[in-house]
């Protein structure tokens, strides 16, 4: 008897339907497996027969064998061992074979035939809707995340007996549906407000959001940097229900998603060690898994402790923040993942964290040079925004009430700058400022004279290179969009000046 | 460049009569530029190099008043203090001179490039260590003996409880030369050293008149005419100064009022004095840098300049 039932391989961000298909022969009693697969899902054949014993179901004496299809396309994962156990209860004639027809199913079974969750449900569900399937099954536990796409059934199973009664007499198990009023998106439980002092550095976090700017904080331990940190993606704007999905897809395929929390809802803040690897930064395996760049995708890469990080490391994050994606080729094939997040570094001010207070750093002029010249240069060119948050005075900690604008203002304000920004590249593939390239600055950044000789002398004071250069434009264009200003007035570069980043003479002695 | 460094032996006629008079003296030295004159009343400024906003504008205005008098400043061109002092002579458009720990065509340490070329032009550089020689640690003490032999008087601006500038400040006193002392707050760590050299007899260096009244009558007779010049010079910056400040804008002109001269300050407390919007203050700070009305010692943190 032959049957056959489809389920799904991820690949990247990528799912390919699979055909699980089951022949069972006259011969010497045997139970293979084929169709390039990895380890992973050889086990499945283990699984599967433990399950049918324990649920009461008997393999008969033949030769049975698994073919996965297409059989050029590696497999990986534990996903298959549903559509295994179901596709040989049809070829065995436990189940009607045309019960399987449009089914996808995707599942690990325990040895006991209960169902296991996998990673990967949303995009899978998102594929079989546009399969137009007839129902998709899950493990139970990965119901919530399935039920978020519309318009495909989702069947639930806690068991391979659930299962089987589905496909056989249609009895749906009882288990509840989440309710959509659970779920609000953009719910952080954090707001600027939460922080009195830091106004210079909570401005050049609304700059930074407005125009899409890289940010560096520096600052002492304790100064507050990454409770900063923490709090930028509430001033980003909202959430919308596609971003929503594309983020939760990522999450989904690398397994963060459960049953808690079946989808992403806010934006994303992800800060690895300063330990990271490479690889675990842009992502890898040799079944290239999403890394930190992408799990950061529509959200912050904060990177605290930024001098420490390994320069392998840092360089990996020149690609991204140019392209906004990240490629990463392995022997399972080459693939692309989205990586467009904003970089938020923090770091000391020197080995000790005290500088300039001098009573308290015991750092030398060359030490203190020393440690920042440690930033990589490269990368240092591509963040637009530097700002030291001062420490963090007694009074400021008792003051109570504080009328310092919270999250929602200032995402307002960003939010009207994000707009201005809309218009004016509305013809061009630009869609933030920071990525204005140089040679449309004169066209998107008018000056009025006075801050165009203000600017003149500051190249010639702080010597700023090219690139400095256009940086302070770029983010004075930001500050004027703030300002709801068409033209770069004087204190627009004033102000851009104040943010400007470090560089060797960043401790000017 | 190594065909200008002059070397000059202890039988020399060059070799300074006040390091002659002394033991414990090189041999030969190596001088890039000219030599201190012996006929005139010097004063070396040393102090720490990682300095604050206060040592950094008592070292200049200390050497630069100093300089208009007629006074030769020599330091040690490192960073911080004597870096500034020597600043402040050359500004004063007098020449200022520099004893290295390395040899003469060596920029120790390299961030004082400019300042080197300016020394070279205007003043000298003078050292015991043939050229070529790298600034090994020990060689910096061992100049600091030199530094107060041609002095007259050494004044201390900075220094922590264990520094180099006590160093030069205990050479000075076995060498018989005056030590002056600026006095600091009891609780920086930084005028620890300074105090402690208060609290065993040391001058206070409260201004360039105490230095110049234990200097000889040399200098005091530059004093009329200089400080005519100088009375000359400081009204045309206040003219200057007032001509920019009515270019101004009217926030600048509000951040300005309230800037501490003394300590600096953050942007978030002037706005808490202010209650203006932070990034008027922000763009007001800049605008008051970049017109020379105030200074920004170290990065966010501003204060008057004077």
């Amino acid at each position: 008897m032959f049957s056959s039932i489809l389920s799904a391989s991820v690949n990247g961000l990528e799912i390919h339907p699979v055909r699980v298909e089951t022949d069972i022969s006259d011969g010497l009693p045997q139970f293979t497996m084929v169709g390039y697969l990895t380890a992973q899902v050889k086990e499945a054949g283990d699984r599967v027969r433990s399950a049918f014993r324990n649920s009461g179901f008997f393999l008969p004496s033949k030769r049975i064998t698994v073919n996965l299809s297409p059989a050029d396309v590696p497999k990986n994962g534990s996903r298959f061992d549903l559509p295994v156990a179901v596709s040989v209860l049809a070829a065995s004639n436990i189940l009607p074979p045309s019960s399987l027809t449009g089914v996808m199913a995707a599942g690990e079974l325990s040895l006991n035939g209960d169902l296991n969750p996998v990673s990967g449900i949303l995009p899978i569900a998102i594929k079989a809707k546009e399969e137009h399937l007839r129902c998709l099954l899950v493990p139970a536990e990965n119901f919530n995340e399935a039920s978020a796409v519309d318009g495909i059934a989702v069947i639930p199973l806690r068991n391979l007996l659930e299962a089987v009664e589905f496909l056989k007499n249609g009895v749906l198990p009882n288990i509840p549906k989440r309710k959509q009023e659970d779920f609000t998106l953009n719910e952080y439980g954090i707001d600027f407000r939460d922080i009195q002092e830091q106004l210079t550095a909570k401005r050049a976090a609304a700059i930074a959001v407005a125009g899409f700017h890289n940010l560096l904080l520096i600052g002492s331990p304790g100064s507050g940097k990454t409770m900063i940190a923490r709090r930028m993606p509430t001033i980003m704007p909202p959430l919308g229900t596609s971003e929503c999905l594309e983020i939760s897809k990522i999450y989904s395929i690398s397994g963060l998603l459960s049953s808690d929390r079946p989808l992403i809802g806010t934006r994303p803040f992800r800060h690895p060690h300063h330990t990271v690897s490479p690889q675990a930064l842009a992502g890898g395996g040799r079944f290239p898994a999403p890394g930190e760049v992408t799990l950061a995708h529509r959200g912050i890469l904060f990177l605290d402790e930024f001098p420490e990080f390994s320069p392998s490391a840092i360089e990996i994050l020149r690609q991204p923040l140019e392209d906004r994606s990240i490629t990463i080729s392995r022997q399972a094939g080459s693939v692309t993942f989205p990586a467009g997040f904003l970089l938020l570094a923090a770091m000391n001010p020197c080995k000790c964290g005290y500088y300039p207070d001098r009573n308290l750093c015991t750092c030398s002029p060359r030490d203190i040079n020393a440690y920042i010249s440690r930033i990589s240069r490269p990368l240092l060119d591509r963040i637009d925004l530097c700002v030291s948050c001062s420490p963090v005075s007694y009074k400021d900690l008792i003051s109570g009430e504080s009328s310092q604008p919270g999250s929602a203002e200032i995402r307002e304000k960003v939010l009207a700058a994000r707009q201005i920004q809309l218009q004016r590249f509305s013809s061009s593939p630009i869609r933030f400022n920071s990525e204005i390239p140089p040679s449309k600055l004169p066209l998107y950044c008018p000056l009025e004279p006075m801050a165009e000789s203000i600017l003149k002398d500051a190249f010639e004071q702080h010597s700023f290179s090219a690139r400095g250069y256009h940086r302070i434009l770029k983010v004075a264009r930001t500050i004027a969009d703030l300002d709801g200003s068409d033209i770069i007035c004087a204190r627009h570069i004033d102000e851009a000046l104040f943010f400007r980043t470090v560089d060797e003479t960043y401790w000017k002695q | 460049m190594s065909n200008r460094i002059m070397e000059i032996e202890r039988d020399h006629s060059l070799y300074p009569e006040r390091m002659k008079a002394l033991p414990g003296m090189p041999q030969k030295l190596y001088v890039l530029g000219s030599l201190p004159r012996d006929d005139i009343p010097t004063v070396g400024i040393v102090g720490a190099r990682l300095c604050s906003p206060y040592g950094h504008r008592t070292a200049y205005h200390l050497a630069r008043e100093l300089a208009l008098r007629g006074v030769q400043i020599i330091s040690g061109m490192a960073a911080g203090i004597d870096g500034y002092a020597a600043e402040g002579a050359l500004d004063a458009g007098a020449p200022s001179f520099a004893v290295l720990g390395n040899g003469v065509d060596i920029c120790y340490p390299p961030g004082n490039r400019s300042l080197y070329d300016r020394m070279i032009a205007a003043g000298g550089l003078i050292s015991e260590y043939s050229p070529g020689e790298e600034p090994l640690p020990f060689h910096f003490p061992a100049r600091n003996r030199i530094i107060s032999a041609l002095s007259d008087l050494i004044v201390v601006v900075e220094a922590r409880k264990k520094s180099g500038s006590l160093i030069t400040a205990d050479f000075a006193l076995s060498q018989g030369k005056s030590v002056f002392a600026v006095p600091g707050r009891v609780d920086d760590r930084l005028s620890e050293g300074t105090n402690y050299l208060i609290a065993q007899g040391a001058g206070i260096a409260f201004s360039h008149e105490a230095i110049l009244e234990e200097l000889d009558g040399q200098a005091l007779i530059l004093k009329g005419e200089s400080t005519r010049k100088q009375r000359e010079r400081s009204a045309r910056l206040q003219a200057e100064l007032k001509k920019k400040a009515s270019a101004l804008s009217a926030e600048a002109l509000l951040v300005l009022e309230l800037l501490p001269a003394e300590e600096t300050a953050s942007a978030e407390e002037l706005s808490e004095k202010l209650r203006l919007p932070i990034p008027s203050i922000l763009s007001s700070l800049n605008e008051l840098v970049r017109c020379g009305f105030a200074d920004e010692p170290v990065r966010s943190r501003f204060i008057l300049k004077r």
